[in-house]
């Protein structure tokens, strides 16, 4: 029982966020929570505007967890996000100030302006959870999540994310535009960065860390191991996809559906929580044949997951 | 979770078991002593987990013990070697390592151990041991798969319970195509072993002579003779006719092989019978007296009314008899006067005088014999099988000193004094009673109900059946001893009517039968009374219907469904009614037809359910009892 109340807990934070500051951004909230709740890391893909940055400072304002943001350019070097030695004269050695990845939600604007060398810098960052700088590790705080967002149209100076490195975000998702009354009432609104720095926490950082522990104690039926077993298979012998999901694919998968259904209150994970996590979850690691993009490779991953029955029985 | 292998070790020893304990009877003290301990060396040593015993040094232990049998057989002796070799065989399987291979030998050796025991006994026993090793070799095979693949694999109860389900449909699927074969197949009309079983000899009760004074005490056993299949009859006129002796010395009674010509016209209502003796070393035919026909190839018909095989077969037959249940048939013609009134030489003196005071007292041979009638009744006669009179004068003394004997001494004292005052008389030996099985619809006659009486010829009425011992004091109680009839006696009568449904319709079965069964088809097909060709027709077509609903419904498998796929289809269906939501077709989940549907009912069924079944464990019946009343309410 302790277990659905938690996960009540966790989705009144994003209905709340979703209702009163976010509205018409309950999917990609409710992907930034599972992103949160398996200590996950999440890509949003979109253009500008769209509040990807409102949406990563909201969550950081509801959790009540510190937040940095990198704003990414051509220009910037691994020591601009992890922070560098510096000396201090009047004690006389070197001090470390920490650079803004120290912080629990890291928002990486614009990941792609980015140079390769500092992409890869920040994204050993993220697998490891820890910063070696002059020879000494530095563990990033837990949790620790990396809100990186993406503009796909721009495409001049940039430098796309290889596809070994989209592999280490569990989600990429897209925003798009709200409905038209929620655009009219958001326009009216005006916008809400002031409300958001208001907001009082709903939940503790150890209330995410226990949370964690019981999403992984979330029940995984047989059944459904072989469904997304069944689902990894048919992206691998899928005629448009070259490289299909990987191991690593169908275990996040698994964590994000236990994280959805942890979500929905319930202690064990059901094909649903599965199917509504799975393009999410798979589209961006898939090796297209012709290039697609990411919203090709979902309508790839929907039509696998239409061909699968699920289990019902 | 279990492990495959012990699973199938376990059923491995269970077949084994099945092949052993029906041969184990038939078997010499070496072999069995044998294979009591392989059994329990293997036993030990797969409890142990490892094995001493390595297949190279049973083979070269075993090696005389072949060569040994190999020289013991002979033509005389064909079948002990062979099955000794077999259980040896199986005992060296069973004491090794169970490997998959040698697990698959083992089964195959109980299957030929079980198959000989029948050349032995073939009673209905039979039939659940085959049933049984058939059984459980289909899930003991099915398991060998499995472990081939992967020793140490584990199954789950649920995985469990559907190899026992397969394992269970293949011989069940396969008993109406044996039932189907049977009456088809061809088949021989001689028995194949009929060397192998030497025929009972003898039997204790009915004998073909008869001779009173030989012993002092007679017990006969409880042994089955033969079975009647006819309507219940009156318990006084259960006399069952076998043979008849007509020659005598004084003491014993014998049969000659002329036998004078006569002529049976019989008038009366007949009664119909189907008899099954047991297989024996007795030619007579028996059937209720006094019969008229028995239909049976190769019998030979003598003129007094005594059916014999030509030849003794050993083997089950079956034969059905026409009988005129009063036991008296009309002779017309004279018969033989003098041949029915052979006298011994020698002639106890007060036996003669008793026949002179016949003589003297009647005047037609019906009043001699009512005469005589009333004198043994009025003698104080007792019917008794114990301290019989033996030595010399047995008949004088039993009659006039000792008044106690058994139907042999009253039959042939009686019939001595008939002939003596001139009545021509023989005596007749067979059965009298019999008990009733009502299930059945047939009479048992033991080995213990055997008996004698006279016929004596009357001019103008024929041969009529006088039963001496029926004059006895205490005939009544003796006649009239009713079996005890409680529970087990009347479970033994069940039993018994299986056994002769199985006798009957199994062991009996021929080549003849094989013919009507395929006549009667024919006929039943192009007969002219269409309610009789239904009757006849009704079988089959329930067969047939039979057949193909069990295809139907394995094809839909909506009887063998489980609960949780019943009460879905159920639901799923309803959803589709009342929120046109199709959810097979459109990959649609559960919780996403809750949310679709937007009802309270619906999210509480697949709440329920699904905690369930993505818990991976069954409903339990509080559940089903609730979703059920969802699906109710739904519906209402």
């Amino acid at each position: 029982m302790t277990l659905s109340s938690r996960g009540h807990a966790f989705s009144n934070v994003f209905e709340s966020l979703s209702q009163d500051y976010l509205q018409g951004k309950e999917e990609v909230l409710r992907l930034s929570v599972i992103a949160l709740l398996v200590g996950g890391h999440i890509l949003v893909e979109d253009l500008p505007g769209l509040g990807k940055t409102t949406v990563a400072l909201a969550l950081a304002g509801v959790t009540g967890l510190t937040f940095g943001r990198v704003q990414c350019t051509s220009d910037l070097l691994p020591s601009d996000i992890t922070g560098l030695s510096i000396f201090n004269r009047e004690e006389g050695h070197f001090s470390f100030q920490p650079g803004p990845i120290f912080n629990n939600i890291v928002l990486l604007d614009e990941i792609n302006r980015a140079m390769p060398r500092t992409q890869s810098a920040m994204l050993e960052a993220m697998e490891e959870c820890r910063v070696t700088i002059e020879g000494i590790t530095h563990s990033l705080p837990d949790p620790f999540m990396v809100f990186a967002t993406q503009n796909p149209s721009d495409q001049s100076g940039t430098f796309l994310l290889p596809e070994s490195q989209l592999d280490r975000f569990l989600i990429c998702t897209g925003i798009g535009y709200p409905a038209e009354h929620l655009e009219r009432l958001i326009i009216s609104g005006g916008g809400i960065r002031e409300r958001i720095d208001k907001i009082s926490p709903l939940v503790s950082s150890a209330d995410i860390l226990s949370a964690r522990r019981q999403v992984q104690s979330v029940y995984l039926s047989d059944k459904v191991i072989s469904y997304i077993h069944s689902l990894v298979l048919a992206t691998r012998s899928h005629d448009l996809i070259i490289t299909g999901l990987s191991t690593r694919a169908a275990i996040n998968l698994v964590q994000a559906a236990k994280a959805a259904a942890y979500l929905a209150g319930r202690d064990y994970v059901a094909p649903d929580d599965v199917k509504s996590i799975a393009v999410p979850v798979s589209a961006h690691r898939l090796v297209m044949r012709n290039d697609m993009t990411a919203n090709g490779r979902g309508g790839v991953i929907r039509t696998i997951i239409a061909d699968i029955a699920l289990p019902l029985v | 979770m279990i492990a495959i292998k012990n699973l199938a070790t376990i059923l491995t020893y269970v077949i084994a078991l099945c092949g052993m304990i029906p041969i184990f009877p038939w078997l010499t003290m070496f072999p069995r002593m044998l294979l009591i301990l392989g059994l329990i060396s293997g036993l030990w040593q797969d409890i142990k987990g490892n094995w001493q015993l390595k297949p190279w040094f049973q083979n070269i232990l075993i090696t005389p013990i072949f060569l040994y049998y190999a020289l013991q057989y002979s033509r005389t002796n064909p079948i002990q070697p062979v099955i000794s070799v077999l259980t040896i065989m199986l005992t060296v399987r069973l004491s090794g390592e169970k490997t998959v291979r040698h697990s698959k030998q083992i089964y195959a050796l109980s299957i030929f151990c079980l198959a000989s025991s029948s050349l032995y006994d073939l009673s209905p026993v039979f039939l659940l041991y085959l049933g049984l090793l058939l059984f459980m070799v289909a899930i003991a095979l099915i398991l060998l798969t499995f472990q081939s693949q992967d020793a140490g694999m584990l199954v789950t109860k649920l995985d469990l319970k559907r190899i026992l389900i397969f394992g269970i449909m293949i011989p069940v699927i396969s008993v109406p195509l044996i039932l189907f074969f049977f009456p088809i197949m061809p088949r021989t009309q001689l028995p194949l072993w009929n060397f192998l079983n030497p025929l009972p000899s003898g039997t204790s009760g009915y004998s073909e002579i008869v001779e009173p004074g030989s012993k002092s005490n007679v017990s006969a056993s409880h042994s089955l003779v033969f079975r009647a299949e006819m309507p219940r009859q009156e318990d006084s006129k259960l006399y069952w006719r076998g043979t008849v002796f007509n020659f005598t010395d004084g003491i014993k009674w014998t049969r000659t092989l002329q036998i004078p010509p006569e002529n049976i016209y019989s008038n009366k209502s007949t009664v119909n019978q189907l008899i099954f003796p047991e297989p024996s070393a007795v030619r007579t035919l028996f059937s209720l007296d006094r019969p008229v026909t028995i239909s049976l190839q190769r019998i030979k018909l003598s003129p007094d009314g005594v059916f014999e095989l030509s030849r003794v077969g050993g083997r089950r037959i079956n034969y059905s008899a026409e009988s005129n249940n009063g036991g008296n048939v009309t002779q017309l013609n004279n018969i033989n006067r003098r041949f029915y009134l052979q006298l011994p030489e020698q002639f106890p003196t007060r036996l003669k005088e008793l026949s002179s005071r016949l003589i003297r007292f009647g005047n037609s041979d019906r009043k001699r014999v009512e005469y005589l009638e009333n004198f043994y009744r009025l003698s104080h006669l007792r019917y008794s099988t114990n301290n019989l009179p033996i030595g010399d004068r047995v008949l004088d003394r039993f009659l006039f000193e000792i008044k106690q004997g058994n139907c042999e001494y009253f039959a042939s004292s009686f019939a001595l004094i008939l002939r003596s005052a001139g009545i021509p008389c023989r005596l007749v030996g067979g059965f009298f009673g019999g008990e009733y099985n009502k299930l059945g619809g047939y009479y048992l006659v033991s080995e213990d109900k055997a008996h004698v009486w006279v016929e004596a010829f009357i001019e103008g009425e024929g041969w009529i059946r006088i039963d001496p011992s029926s004059f006895a004091e205490n005939s009544g109680e003796v006649w009239s001893k009713k079996g005890s009839k409680n529970l087990v006696f009347r479970l033994t009568l069940a039993i018994d009517s299986f056994n002769h449904i199985w006798n009957r319709s199994v062991i009996s079965y021929d080549l003849e039968q094989q013919i009507s069964f395929a006549s009667q088809l024919g006929s039943s097909f192009r007969g002219i009374q269409p309610l009789k060709r239904i009757w006849n027709v009704i079988p089959y077509i329930v067969g047939c219907l039979l057949i193909t609903s069990i295809y139907f419904i394995s094809k839909r498998m909506s009887l063998f469904n489980s609960r949780e796929q019943r009460i879905l289809n159920r639901f799923l269906k309803l959803i589709k009614l009342k929120f046109n939501i199709s959810t097979v077709e459109s990959g649609c989940g559960l919780f996403e037809v809750t949310s679709v549907a937007n009802c309270s009912k619906v999210s509480n069924f697949v709440g329920i359910y699904a905690a369930a079944i993505y818990h991976d464990r069954r409903l339990t019946d509080k559940e089903y009892e609730k979703l059920m009343k969802i699906l109710k309410d739904m519906q209402s």
